[in-house]
């Protein structure tokens, strides 16, 4: 390595970080030479903890994986095990999960579009997206009395109702998100100071999207088609929607992009509160799963969550492993870091929205030797086999 | 010149009180700006009241100097504020612009220094950021400051505050390109968004400032807060019609701060190579209103 290089280190404690995530990046003055992402400071042992409870106990493992994608963890999860049990859920239970995950997305994208602004140095940016958060926030804790985990889902349905009551704000509150998010939609539009931070950052062409198979807004700012809701699971099929791409590649167009699903998630709950009819919320699921194996897409707001679920026809999944859309997108990211300049690196890492608690899973800590080992491309693929 | 004016008012003590006491105005001003409470107005003095009674920390990696840049920083700066006519009284006595400019200059040059021997990478980034700011912005400062000086044959800055208060006449009217100038250019001598640039946390976490702690932190701390007195003050007896008594010059500050207030919500953070573009263009701007002046 040339001498002329200085390591700064972002993370695995920084500012601009909110989970410890460790990207080593080699500077020559303000410019990135190199960027090298170290995974594994959060790794909980989750698929681990997955093989030793039972299946309506792993439901609340999954919803724990992540903070703020609590809902779609879940939601993919009872999905995978209700197509191993071969349930189909009741239509109510399909708009209220389909609810449930556009209200995540809602305050997942206002989340994102505060710490945008946050990391090009706009406070104010900041305190107007969560402020205007706090309505969702508030809304889910009086639906299911959580702000975080909402516990909704279930094997077989969902758990709780969304009374008339409930629909009546949620009505006023999807009003007060698209109002919004056509102010936000200008902000970052039109503001010079913004668009000189965004415009043309962290660039990602559509071939290297592909290439690196990323997922989400961040497939979708590069003008790739890529929704797994066009897969028509929970009430995705039922109603009127359109997938929202962006053709500028960069990070500017990715907050378009998430601007935009604002809005057209307001527009699917409202649609969801319309067509809902009144069923059973639950199906009766059986505690033990007959044996066989299968898989579970869900587009959460970060991208899509990928479920494999293994049975052998006890209460206990004999394997579940799952895929996280900030693991897809990461490997983009080094593409991404290549060439910017220092100031730009955090708002291009925020851009692909990452979130690692979700991540983690593929360091091997051997405890015997106590040393520890990250698992390459390679090694994966010869587990894989 | 007496004792009491170079220690209690318009001096030392004066200067640190307003100064903890206008930061405190600015974050309670950006807070109901962005819609929240906010914290109280002397938050700043419970800020600094904590750190004096906090641990000194000195890094392994820290060189000399760790302890006097920062002090130096503080006493630079409020140095400068003595020379400064602060409602119509000069501590010490009168003060010439080209020594006022090269002690505020040393007073953010100190600061910047202490990020460069404190032995952390985030604080060489930041203070070299800082210094690379300086060079741009110095020159338009220094410029704007020079018209009235040029124009109104005079060097002291207690004789331009005075000149406006008899005329009647603000500078900036006489001399409005050389006034604004100095007004933005302000905003980088600041560091107020969107020229925040060597403090910028989210890429460099503390900047020049990162590793300190305690008493040092203190210094530098109470030296940022000093320099807003003082700067702002510059700028209402060079350019804004200067003041005479407490009262005006209060309001003064406070339209200021407002103002100042008002740009640093609405603002994102320039990167670096853009911010000193910018300084440059304000610089050859004021060469050419020069020109023209003399020309003419």
């Amino acid at each position: 390595m040339p001498k002329d290089t200085t390591t700064i280190p972002l993370g695995p404690q920084h500012p601009a970080l909110v989970e410890p995530e460790y990207i080593k990046l080699e500077v020559d003055g303000e410019s990135v030479i190199s960027a090298e992402i170290h995974l594994g400071y959060l790794h909980r042992g989750i698929e681990e903890l997955m093989q030793r409870r039972n299946y309506i106990q792993n439901i609340f493992v999954a919803e724990r994986i992540c903070g703020i994608c609590s809902a779609c963890h879940t939601l993919t999860y009872a999905s995978a095990v209700e197509s191993l049990l071969d349930i189909e859920v009741t239509d109510r239970a399909k708009y209220i999960r389909t609810i449930m995950a556009e209200l995540e997305r809602l305050h997942s994208h206002l989340l994102w579009v505060g710490v945008a602004g946050y990391e090009i140095g706009i406070d104010t940016v900041f305190q107007y997206a969560w402020k205007d958060r706090e309505y969702i926030m508030a809304i889910l804790e009086e639906i299911s009395g959580n702000r975080v985990n909402y516990a909704m889902n279930t094997i077989g349905g969902v758990r709780r109702d969304i009374t008339d009551t409930h629909a009546e704000k949620l009505k006023n509150i999807m009003k007060i998100i698209e109002k919004r998010s056509e102010y936000y939609k200008k902000v970052f539009a039109k503001d010079a100071v913004i668009l000189k931070r965004t415009k043309n950052m962290g660039i990602l062409t559509a071939h290297d999207a592909k290439k690196y198979s990323a997922a989400g807004p961040l497939a979708r700012a590069s003008n790739i088609r890529f929704d797994i809701r066009n897969e028509k699971y929970a009430a995705y099929g039922l109603i009127d929607w359109t997938e929202i791409t962006a053709a500028g590649c960069d990070v500017a167009a990715r907050a378009e992009v998430r601007i935009i699903e604002l809005e057209e998630s307001a527009k699917i709950i409202t649609q969801c509160l319309d067509q809902m009819e009144h069923d059973p919320l639950v199906m009766r699921a059986p505690p033990i799963v007959p044996v066989g194996e299968t898989t579970f897409r869900v587009e959460a707001p970060r991208g899509e969550i990928f479920y494999y679920a293994r049975s052998n026809g006890t209460d206990t999944p004999e394997r579940v492993k799952m895929r996280p859309p900030t693991y897809a997108n990461l490997l983009a990211l080094k593409s991404m870091l290549k060439g910017a300049k220092l100031a730009d690196v955090p708002i291009i890492v925020a851009s692909i929205d990452p979130c690692f608690s979700c991540t983690d899973r593929v360091t091997v800590l051997d405890t015997k030797t106590k040393k520890e080992k990250i698992l390459t491309e390679n090694d994966l693929r010869k587990l894989s086999k | 010149m007496n004792i009491a004016e170079i220690f209690i008012y318009p001096g030392i003590a004066f200067l640190i009180l307003t100064g903890i006491l206008l930061s405190g105005i600015l974050r309670k001003i950006t807070a109901r700006m962005q819609s929240r409470i906010g914290p109280p107005i002397i938050q700043p003095l419970y800020d600094i009241l904590k750190l004096l009674s906090k641990e000194n920390i000195r890094p392994k990696q820290a060189k000399q100097g760790f302890t006097l840049w920062p002090a130096l920083s503080l006493v630079s700066l409020i140095i400068t504020g003595l020379m400064v006519p602060i409602a119509g009284i000069t501590a010490l006595g009168a003060g010439d612009i080209i020594v006022i400019v090269y002690f505020l200059a040393f007073g953010s040059f100190a600061a910047y220094l202490s990020g460069f021997v404190s032995g952390n990478p985030f604080g060489a980034i930041g203070a070299s950021r800082g210094i690379m700011q300086m060079i741009s912005y110095e020159f338009p400062f220094i410029m704007a400051l020079l018209f009235p000086v040029v124009f109104l044959n005079t060097l002291s800055i207690a004789e331009l505050n005075s000149i406006q208060i008899a005329t009647g006449t603000w500078n900036i009217y006489l001399f409005p390109i050389a006034g604004i100038i100095f007004l933005l250019a302000m905003l980088a001598a600041l560091e107020i968004p969107p020229f925040h640039i060597p403090s910028a946390h989210q890429e460099i976490v503390g900047g020049y400032s990162t590793e300190y702690t305690g008493t040092r932190l203190a210094y530098l701390e109470l030296a940022h807060m000093v320099k807003l007195v003082v700067v702002l003050s510059i700028a209402i007896a060079v350019f804004l019609g200067g003041a005479n008594t407490i009262y005006v010059f209060g309001a003064k500050l406070l339209i200021l701060i407002f103002s100042i207030t008002l740009v640093r919500v609405l603002m994102a953070r320039l990167r670096i190579d853009t911010g000193l573009r910018f300084y440059w263009a304000l610089g050859y701007i004021l060469i050419a209103d020069y020109v023209l002046r003399l020309l003419l």
